[in-house]
């Protein structure tokens, strides 16, 4: 664990570092401590113990970046296994379809950990469907994703397929309650 | 002043010499370019065109002369794969009556290779599996005789069509289990969430005689298999999220599974090496090589490129080569394919679009072919 503890520091301290909008982090991390920064820094740990957290290791990987609270970035921590485009960014938000498009009625479920709250949600992804696809706001998160013989756990199927129009549009993440530890 | 008139003189006769070289073009000829003969260097890029994704297509690629031979349009979240005789491309695909909305009407249709014509269809119920590119969603009996496709509503099943009359000749219940890895002439084995295998066995007209389940090899909660197969001579490698290597032996009337072996030494495992990508593997036969791209990641960076190609024998599990990309400026590998004659090519194609060829048996980098479409996933060739 001290091995990904110094993963979390060295990734949060650049990232804190280049990011304008956490000059203030920044400023402040020249003069704290390595150990007093981290818990600053909203980072989602919701990996499981004994993981090694994600790496961005290309662009579509945006797994160990700071969960944010803003709907239109792939880095929402709503969004920890959506693959696919962010309807927020398709004329709908978080957990609203887009209009002329009709959400689909089945889906699968994944749990996505709050930083803010410190509290684990379990969350369903949805699909809108029955427009091409937004093409707005790429997100390919895949924490706990499982490929598609265990269907309730995976992202790669076009869950609109089951929609009188199933071509698939973009993706929602709704909070269904808390997952209970 | 003389030096002046004859140099004046020697300059305008020269114009008018350039002037005489620049006939005009002569008329051209609209033609049809032809197909080369098949090589064992020709690629089918499967390009998910995921940002508009009711137009995929399949780009048929030389390796040889980097030239774009053609395409093959393939429509909506498609299964692609060839015959076994390399004549042959099929694709299973959805189309919407308006477009991009209205009336769904799923299809196979076969594409001749040689003509890249489409010339035959078979129109199914609309069940057919949608999702990411796998060879395990459409293929043909060893014998061609039957063509198997795989259905998710989302429950699972998987159609049995007559490629020679173009019908649908069946259509079986693999509750639990899903996807079709073909084997011998009559059967079909699907991945089931309990970590084994259903394997159903024809009989001769393509009905189901019996099933049968392997025991479980895999745990799909703590290290799931990637739901792709890396096609070897006797049957599949299936590789985990952890690197783990299960091969499978589908020669027999049951498929027949390996001791599994590490892709990681106590290192590797140190720097959070892992496989990743959407076609995570391939295999020299003759050489019993392995191809793997591998990136350093953690929970949830599965579909992440590789940052190295790393290479196996197949005999030893040991490794014999890692290849880094970085430095040759391609970026993280989703999808690898490799020739199976003698001079083998190492085709790439990474998370910027970009297809790169390799030398199969030095790693040496001998072209990238910009932006191969729009989101080249899978790679297949014969």
């Amino acid at each position: 664990m001290r091995s990904i503890d110094r993963l979390f520091e060295k990734s949060s301290r650049a990232l804190a570092q280049r990011t304008s909008r956490r000059s203030l982090l920044a400023a402040l991390g020249q003069v704290l401590t390595g150990a007093a920064l981290i818990p600053l820094l909203p980072i989602d740990r919701s990996a499981r113990a004994g993981e090694a957290p994600a790496t961005p290791a290309n662009p579509h990987a945006k797994a160990a970046k700071p969960a944010t609270d803003d709907p239109k970035s792939c880095d929402y921590w709503k969004y920890c296994a959506v693959d696919g485009f962010l309807c927020a960014c398709c004329g709908g938000s978080s957990n609203s379809c887009p209009p002329g498009t009709a959400p689909s009625p089945i889906t699968w479920i994944g749990t996505c950990h709050n930083p803010g709250d410190d509290r684990d949600y379990i969350v369903s992804y949805n699909d809108c469907c029955g427009k091409v696809s937004c093409g707005n706001c790429e997100c390919n998160r895949n924490e706990r994703e499982k490929p598609m013989y265990r269907p309730s756990r995976n992202n790669d199927l076009n869950w609109c397929m089951a929609n009188a129009d199933s071509n698939y549009h973009c993706s929602v993440s709704v909070i269904l309650g808390v997952a209970e530890k | 002043m003389r030096t002046i008139v004859i140099r004046a003189a020697l300059l305008s006769l020269a114009s008018c010499a350039r002037l005489f070289a620049a006939a005009p073009l002569p008329a051209e000829h609209l033609t049809l370019t032809s197909m080369p003969p098949d090589s064992p260097h020709r690629i089918y890029v499967l390009d998910e065109a995921f940002f508009n994704e009711i137009d995929a297509r399949v780009h048929l690629f030389d390796g040889d002369t980097y030239r774009r031979l053609g395409q093959i349009d393939i429509g909506f979240t498609p299964a692609f794969n060839l015959s076994p005789d390399g004549k042959t491309s099929v694709a299973a695909t959805t189309y919407f009556s308006r477009g991009s909305r209205g009336t769904r009407t799923d299809v196979v249709e076969f594409t001749d290779n040689a003509t890249l014509k489409t010339t035959h269809e078979i129109v199914l119920p609309s069940k057919r599996a949608m999702t990411l590119p796998t060879i395990f969603t459409l293929g043909f009996s060893a014998d061609s005789r039957f063509l198997y496709v795989s259905y998710v509503t989302p429950a699972a099943s998987f159609g049995v069509l007559d490629p020679a009359k173009y019908t649908v000749i069946d259509e079986i219940d693999t509750a639990g289990c899903v996807l079709v890895i073909p084997s011998g002439p009559n059967r079909v084995s699907s991945i089931c969430e309990s970590g084994n295998l259903l394997t159903v066995t024809l009989d001769a007209q393509g009905h189901e005689a019996s099933r049968a389940f392997s025991e479980v090899f895999f745990d799909a909660d703590r290290d799931p298999i990637f739901a792709q197969g890396v096609p070897e001579t006797n049957g599949y490698a299936f590789i985990s999220f952890l690197g783990e290597v299960h091969e499978v032996d589908f020669s027999g009337a049951q498929p027949v599974i390996r001791k599994p072996w590490p892709l990681l030494a106590a290192a590797d495992k140190a720097g959070h090496w892992r496989p990743g990508g959407y076609q995570v593997g391939a295999i020299h036969r003759h050489l019993n090589r392995l191809y793997v791209p591998m990136h350093q990641g953690g929970e949830g960076s599965h579909k992440d490129g590789g940052t190295e190609i790393w290479v196996y024998d197949l005999s030893s599990h040991q490794r014999v080569a890692r290849w880094p990309l970085a430095a040759l400026k391609v970026s993280g590998v989703l999808a690898i394919q490799v020739s199976q004659d003698d001079a083998p090519l190492l085709f790439a194609a990474d998370d910027h679009s970009d297809l790169a060829v390799f030398d199969a048996l030095t790693g040496k980098l001998r072209h990238v072919e910009k932006q191969m479409g729009q989101t080249p996933w899978l790679i297949l060739n014969n």
